[in-house]
């Protein structure tokens, strides 16, 4: 019987991984993972507008503005390069030299606020551009303001020094270090949360689509017959995470190729970027006494994911039983994803509402436990003990999944008909 | 040696099989007959371990049925029990190893059968067709496949639910040699069909169930024998309505070129062939046993009336 469970389990992995559209499907998720990691140098492969630098001509009625805003624009730390151009005509010239995309400004003396700026443009500004310069210009009053008041350049520069700030935090659990990288953390999270919402659903789909082509058929009557449905039915779960697990690892590994592929092809135009966001956190949670704490809760976060991946197999395999045909699984597969967008829902809002009582508590109940908790933890909102109590709960769930499940199973695969349906299994759970 | 004791199997309050008791000896092949809903399948799932009899005993060399004697069972269903999207070879390899079988003695086997089914089809090419999904096969050359299955193991005990459905008379003829084959070989076999004809030629014993309950059951012979109604064929002119007017005559049906006269008992014949013997051109003149079918139709009938 041992046999017949592994080569059940080996006939399910083949079915599902031994095919022309899993290798399809691969090749094309790779390659989307691959290009979005290198999605900026595909971008500026194909160029367009963005990668010219935008020209703002300058006419300097003040003969000071010039320097000082061009040392604004020098500082610029934005992608988008800006090259500066003197115009030596007038204005009314200058209105028939500017293209469509060309900015100009014009500086004029203000008695009695120092500095007059006309922005001139032949459409609207960019957001993003016209932010930039309008601090830019404010940076040049008040410069111009400092130099019109004799203060000396060593004076200017302590101002224009940041503060000094000391950081102490009382709690010793706590470092101040530690403190930005939440921020960085929920944008890493979704990273983390999207595969495993993607992998359940293939999990779930599998299992069903599996059970029910062997019912829609009489082969489980041939293979039940020689195997019991306890055998069936671990086989069937013990597959479908095996290959989940596989096909997780693969997209781990299309990502860290991704990572590699950055580093050959050299694509560094979109600072903050998705990737650079996973190296920054990355660089920095090494650099701190967070690292400590990913030692132990990364692998009690993976346990509490593949119990919570074991539970999603068992539930669809039980719901699998009772349909007989696809479209019935599919109708039944709706609650299970309603779960799991409330689990993401509430990944979301823990961001937003932090400190709730009430998504903590949710992070405890199974098929959320494992969405919630990385993320609630990546903020530290929970410890390891709030962890662990949620991988209790759900060994205890996949335990009465396994328990009730298999009864309702093991009639369940041998039934072909909806009629009365729910009073068969629950007479089957009895 | 298969021994069915008084079995009974409920689904709630609804008595699907009652009281049901049958023995199929090694080489024999038993017929078990019965209209749609009377407890033929309840029987076969029974039989493979599938579900538990509420009552009685079911045994296979005295052994209880259950996953360690399951091995040497096969069982072809009435419906299809393929998975569509495996290849034959897929296929095979698949039940036969759940039959406990080595991939190896499976594909040897399986090419064994392959070139028996297949011997007068020219076009047919062993490796190509084992690579063939089954949903690209026909209607006829999925029942091969499924019979294939249902034989790769040499069962000792192989249980046929309509297995000449969607098959042509000549590869009817084909199954009938295997099936033929294996029981002298020794398998126990359990035939079940709507066609009576199918079941005349092969089985020496039956049962025929109705609601659950056997109707009838024995040697085939005896059966026929025990049966009251008997059947005159006569070929040549006779007069239809003197002849219906004779005690004992039930029915006079013109068939072709010859005529069926139903009588009641064979007691009648003296005086039927007395009254035909007068008539012209008579060329035959046979007293008949009944077909099975026309004694199913009246066991059944009666079974329902009651």
């Amino acid at each position: 019987m041992r046999n017949k469970f592994l080569y059940l389990i080996k006939v399910s992995l083949k079915r599902k991984i031994d095919t022309k559209w899993f290798r399809i499907a691969n090749i094309l998720i790779a390659l989307v993972i691959i290009g979005t990691a290198n999605i900026d140098s595909i971008i500026n492969y194909f160029g367009g507008d963005f990668n010219k630098p935008q020209k703002i001509y300058i006419i300097d009625n003040t003969n000071s503005s010039y320097d000082i805003f061009k040392q604004q624009i020098d500082m610029n730390e934005s992608n988008k390069e800006y090259k500066l151009i003197k115009y030596k005509k007038t204005e009314k010239e200058l209105k028939k030299d500017l293209k469509n995309k060309d900015i100009a400004i014009v500086f004029n003396n203000d008695n009695e606020k120092v500095l007059k700026v006309k922005l001139l443009s032949q459409k609207y500004l960019d957001i993003l551009d016209s932010q930039f310069l309008k601090n830019a210009l404010y940076n040049t009053k008040i410069m111009l303001s400092i130099e019109k008041s004799n203060i000396s350049f060593e004076e200017i520069n302590s101002i224009y020094e940041q503060v000094d700030v000391e950081r102490v935090v009382f709690d010793k659990s706590k470092s101040s270090s530690n403190e930005n990288l939440e921020i960085i953390m929920q944008t890493v999270f979704p990273l983390v949360i999207l595969p495993f919402f993607m992998l359940v659903v293939i999990l779930v789909q599998m299992i069903g689509a599996e059970v029910n082509d062997e019912k829609t058929t009489r082969g489980m009557e041939i293979i039940i017959s020689n195997v019991s449905p306890k055998v069936h039915f671990f086989s069937k779960v013990i597959a479908s995470n095996i290959f989940v697990i596989f096909q997780g690892l693969l997209l781990f590994m299309y990502g860290v190729a991704g990572f590699i592929s950055r580093k050959f092809i050299g694509g560094d135009q979109i600072k903050y970027g998705v990737f650079d966001t996973v190296k920054e956190t990355l660089k920095g949670a090494i650099n701190t006494s967070f690292a400590d704490k990913l030692i132990y809760m990364i692998p009690l976060l993976l346990i509490l994911m593949i119990l919570t991946f074991l539970a999603y197999s068992l539930l669809a395999g039980i719901l699998a039983s009772m349909t007989t045909t696809i479209e019935d699984f599919q109708q039944l597969q709706t609650p299970i994803m309603i779960i799991l967008f409330i689990g993401y829902y509430l990944a979301v809002m823990a961001v937003m509402f932090k400190g709730s009582l009430f998504i903590t508590g949710l992070s405890f109940v199974p098929f959320i436990s494992a969405i919630l908790a990385p993320s609630l933890f990546m903020i530290d909102q929970i410890g390891v003990y709030h962890v662990i109590g949620s991988i209790v709960i759900m060994i205890f769930t996949n335990y009465l999944l396994i328990k009730y499940g298999l009864r309702v199973y093991k009639v369940g695969i041998l039934n072909y008909s909806s009629d009365k349906l729910w009073s068969k299994m629950w007479k089957a759970l009895k | 040696m298969l021994k069915v004791e008084n079995v009974t199997k409920y689904y709630g309050d609804f008595k699907a099989v009652d009281n049901l008791s049958f023995t199929v000896k090694p080489g024999e092949i038993f017929g078990l007959l019965g209209v749609n809903g009377a407890g033929k399948t309840t029987t076969f799932r029974m039989i493979i371990g599938l579900i538990e009899a509420t009552n009685g005993s079911i045994t296979l060399d005295n052994k209880k049925i259950d996953y360690s004697v399951t091995d040497d069972i096969g069982f072809l269903t009435e419906e299809r029990s393929l998975l569509t999207k495996m290849t034959v070879e897929e296929q095979c390899i698949f039940y036969g190893t759940l039959k406990g079988m080595k991939e190896e003695e499976i594909i040897k086997r399986l090419d064994i059968l392959l070139n028996k089914f297949y011997k007068n089809d020219d076009k047919f090419n062993l490796k190509e067709f084992k690579k063939k999904k089954i949903k690209e096969l026909s209607k006829g050359n999925q029942q091969k496949i499924q019979f294939i299955t249902a034989i790769l193991n040499e069962p000792k005990l192989l249980i046929l639910d309509e297995p000449f459905s969607g098959l042509d008379p000549f590869n009817v003829e084909l199954f009938k040699q295997e099936i033929i084959e294996m029981s002298k070989k020794g398998s126990m076999i359990i035939f079940s069909s709507h066609r009576m004809e199918h079941v005349e030629l092969f089985c020496k014993k039956l049962c025929v169930i109705t609601k659950g309950k056997v109707v009838l059951e024995g040697y085939l012979k005896d059966i026929k024998e025990q049966f009251r109604k008997k059947n005159i064929i006569v070929e040549g002119d006779i007069d239809i309505d003197k002849i219906k007017k004779i005690k004992g005559v039930l029915e006079v049906i013109e068939k072709g070129n010859f005529y069926q006269i139903k009588i009641e008992s064979k007691e009648f014949n003296d005086d039927v062939f007395k009254v035909v013997s007068k008539s012209n051109n008579i060329t035959k003149y046979a007293l008949e046993e009944p077909s099975l079918e026309e004694i199913f139709v009246a066991k059944v009938g009666e079974a329902y009336e009651k």
